[in-house]
């Protein structure tokens, strides 16, 4: 049901061609942005800390692949203030499927084709221009650290949309906000402090979408191990956001008529 | 008389600052939010320019002046104007204001200025704590602060027409998130937001010298930290109030032509 | 004679609409080929309202109801036509024509959804000028009619639908403008609240405020209003008093049998001469003349010949009404006469 949902919303958004490519072509510039920068800096300096041009695309282009799953996986979650605001989640929780899954296919992100061709992009071109041993075992397991962080980060969306069950806002700002926190993991997290590097590796584990991944396989710094942990990252992000659901459910009246 | 005039849009400032406070939560939070994104910004330019070096003529105090410059203007006029509009063109509730016997430019341009004064009150108390974070910056002298306090109020009109013009493109499209992505991407990158405009190559600062976007964000920083300063300061503000009566004539016609194709669902 | 307050001639309002051949391969196609098809939501309304009538402008869904209300109000521009509302062309000069009127969505509130019903009425009470004193006697009328004390310290989005319609009525008063539309005013509501809403708009239009309401719901119409249009397919088929309307359908009920075995459908028609029997053995519709007999007696013929199980009996709709226009039942009166 969760992908019949998503299917239908593939078709209902090609109905308005148009519009469709508006969105190709909004995204496509938003993914630009980043790029812009790192182009701009990498132009005056050859390294941030000791990370190349390079190896920071690969981390760019992990958070770009993981906001592309993200817008579409769960790009319903950020109408969850609206039904919570207006008291339309009444029409989900009838139905015999978990709220959860219905909330994140409620809308399909059409901007996710957009944004992961990007991602894809970027991430191949880095792996292409690094110099990684890749070994049978070696891509095994960046195959399933990288889908482990593709997770963390759809998780994450739908943990911070969640706050929507607590916040009473009609727009997501919150939300939104999270996701900018995420967007700094697009740079080696060493450039942080010490108390902001231990946030975004163990609260709110950003750190797991693009930096630590891409520090295991470049093989890069004292840390490099850490990648390794991102299934377990994965878990943790699952884990919170099924509870954020079951608990914001219970704080849910429905409002207005 | 321009008291009685001014009367419902005074009204309209003082809901929309209203309606904003009802949910304070949120509010505070996303600007918390956007306190990390300035947090990075900082963080990664203390690192390219621990050495002493300047980059591109910015050391680290000018640039950290810089950032919080631009993290002011990004806080003024949030999404908020556009994507209510959004949301009533798209859902029809627009035939409702329609109804109300006030110019929609001007009244969106009221609601906008109610929000101001919620996000300049929260950006000022952020940049306080940014400074005690991350040291003092550098503060020009009286002339150079009051020209750089007029290029500040006028990136506040600036910024709404732009997000506002941007706004109106909902009676041609029904995808606004497409819009204001484009939107808030080239504004990013040409308003000198992302990084200042000197860092880009010669064809892409002349790109931005020409479109309104610099107005938002590297005009006032730039005259902030003087590299703008006397007739330099007094042009660029010049160049920011001619965007501004351009853009508000241009959205003025752009409304009525889109009142002209508008069609209203449920009719 | 004055110029009435509402005068539109000609009135005409055209929508492009994509032509899309069906499927992914149609949508591609209209991107290259771009055809539209032209769809006349209103096509050629004259009407005429003097100030202090109330009229009931009705008709099937889709028919051109609320496209009428949205060029009267200004907030759509006609294709074609003239429109004049109190003097003033509502889609030239919008902003002095919102001073004149009210108006009442039936389907969207002008309540600010986070903030009390009362700090939209002080919004209200500053865009339209309203002087204090004003307002406050206004405001203490409207409550007390509307029973408004309650629902003053609550935010939009916790209202009930019939709470909201009460709310979204006074906001529309506020003020005091002396021509109303009300679009869809009872949708949705339960009958109680129907029922006030409806009391309500009879005091309104009893101290001269000129009313024009749409509705497809005919009991909105009863007692409001004296004079009913009828549009269909953007066009008005019928302008006439209600009264002549209210006589010939107040004669025509439907009533809905299920028997507990299926009868014989000739044996009914032969029971009950004059009406006309439809449908199947096991389930049929008996339409007869309220005047010729009583439902009572319908029911007692029915039940000597089977037993039922269910039935059910309809007042005529706004269906009804279009069909019998269409079958000549209503005499069509020359537009534009006030009745």
């Amino acid at each position: 049901m969760y992908r019949r949902s998503l299917g239908a919303h593939v078709r209902a958004s090609l109905e308005y061609e148009a519009d469709f490519w508006i969105l190709v072509f909004g995204v496509g510039l938003s993914q630009c942005v980043g790029l812009v920068f790192i182009g701009a800096v990498f132009a005056k300096v050859p390294h941030i800390n000791g990370w190349g041009l390079w190896e920071v695309v690969l981390m760019y282009s992990m958070m770009t692949i993981g906001q592309g799953c993200s817008e579409l996986f769960a790009e319903g979650s950020w109408d969850l203030p609206m039904l919570v605001n207006r008291g339309e989640l009444d029409r989900m929780l009838v139905r015999p499927y978990p709220v959860i899954l219905q909330v994140c296919s409620f809308r399909l992100g059409m901007n996710a084709f957009g944004t992961l061709a990007v991602g894809t992009v970027l991430l191949v071109t880095a792996l292409a221009r690094l110099h990684v041993h890749w070994t049978p075992a070696r891509a095994a397991i960046a195959l399933l650290v990288f889908a482990s962080a593709l997770v963390v980060k759809v998780s994450l969306t739908v943990i911070a949309n969640a706050s929507a069950f607590w916040l009473r806002g009609t727009i997501s700002t919150f939300a939104a906000g999270a996701d900018q926190l995420g967007d700094l993991t697009r740079y080696p997290l060493t450039i942080y402090g010490v108390g902001l590097r231990a946030f975004l590796s163990t609260a709110v584990p950003f750190a797991f979408v693009g930096f630590f991944p891409a520090a295991w396989v470049l093989g890069h710094g004292q840390s490099a191990w850490v990648g390794l942990l991102t299934p377990l990252a994965a878990a943790y992000c699952v884990t919170v956001a099924v509870l954020a659901f079951r608990f914001g459910l219970r704080r849910y009246d429905s409002a207005g008529n | 008389m321009p008291s009685v005039a001014m009367r419902p849009y005074l009204a309209i400032a003082r809901i929309s600052w209203r309606s904003a406070l009802a949910y304070r939560i949120p509010f505070v939070l996303s600007l918390c939010m956007m306190v990390f994104n300035l947090l990075a910004m900082l963080s990664l330019w203390r690192v390219l320019l621990a050495s002493g070096h300047p980059l591109a003529g910015f050391t680290w105090p000018e640039m950290r002046a810089y950032l919080l410059v631009s993290f002011v203007t990004g806080c003024l006029v949030s999404s908020f104007t556009d994507f209510t509009m959004a949301f009533r063109i798209q859902s029809g509730l627009v035939a409702l204001d329609l109804t109300q016997p006030v110019h929609y430019q001007r009244a969106r341009f009221a609601q906008c200025l109610g929000m101001t004064v919620l996000e300049s009150a929260t950006a000022a108390v952020v940049c306080g704590a940014a400074l005690a974070a991350f040291g003092a910056i550098p503060v020009p002298a009286l002339p150079q602060l009051a020209l750089f306090l007029v290029s500040l109020v006028a990136v506040v009109p600036l910024k709404f027409l732009i997000v506002y013009s941007s706004g109106l493109l909902c009676f041609w499209t029904h995808n606004y998130l497409g819009v204001s992505f484009a939107r808030a991407a080239v504004s990013a990158v040409l308003s000198g937001a992302l990084v200042p405009l000197v860092f880009f190559p010669g064809w892409l600062r002349i790109l931005a010298e020409v479109l309104p976007f610099q107005g938002i964000a590297s005009t006032p920083a730039l005259i902030y930290l003087g590299q703008a300063s006397g007739w330099d300061a007094v042009r660029l503000i010049g160049i920011q109030l001619l965007w501004i009566a351009v853009l508000w004539a241009g959205a003025s016609a752009a409304w009525n032509a889109a009142l002209r194709r508008l069609t209203i669902h449920g009719g | 004679m004055d110029e009435p307050l509402i005068r539109a001639r000609a009135l005409t309002k055209t929508f492009r609409r994509p032509d899309k051949g069906p499927g992914l391969a149609g949508s591609a196609r209209h991107l290259i080929t771009r055809k539209y098809t032209e769809h006349h939501a209103i096509d050629g309304i004259d009407l005429d309202v003097a100030a202090g009538e109330a009229v009931a402008y009705v008709g099937r869904n889709g028919a051109g109801k609320s496209t009428t209300v949205k060029l009267l109000t200004g907030i759509l521009v006609p294709s074609s036509g003239e429109v004049r509302v109190a003097g003033v062309v509502p889609h030239q000069d919008r902003i002095a024509n919102a001073r004149n009127i009210g108006v009442v969505f039936g389907q969207r509130t002008q309540l600010w959804w986070d903030l009390p019903v009362r700090e939209t009425f002080t919004l209200l009470r500053d865009m339209y000028r309203i002087p204090p004193e004003r307002y406050r006697a206004t405001l203490a009328r409207l409550t007390e009619v509307l029973d408004l004390g309650p629902l003053l310290p609550v935010t939009g989005r916790k209202l009930s639908l019939g709470q909201r319609m009460r709310a979204d009525l006074a906001a529309a008063l506020l003020h005091e403008p002396p021509i109303v539309y009300l679009d869809e005013p009872t949708i949705g509501l339960d009958i109680e609240v129907k029922d006030r809403v409806r009391e309500f708009l009879r005091d309104l239009v009893a101290n001269g405020t000129t009313v024009l309401l749409t509705t497809h719901d005919l009991g909105d119409i009863e007692d409001v209003c004296r004079r009913i249009v009828i549009v269909d397919g953007g066009r008005i088929i019928h302008d006439g008093p209600l009264a002549a309307v209210r006589d010939e359908l107040a004669r025509e009920r439907s009533m809905h049998v299920q028997p507990a075995v299926p009868v014989d459908l000739a044996a009914i028609r032969a029971a009950l001469p004059g009406t006309e029997v439809s449908g199947e053995p096991g389930e049929f519709s008996i339409r007869f003349d309220r005047f010729a007999y009583s439902a009572g007696q319908v029911a007692a013929a029915v039940m000597g010949l089977a037993e039922i199980r269910d039935f059910r009996i309809d007042e005529p709709g706004i269906e009804d009404v279009v069909r019998r226009v269409y079958e000549g039942g209503l005499v069509e009166s020359p537009t534009g006469a006030p009745a």
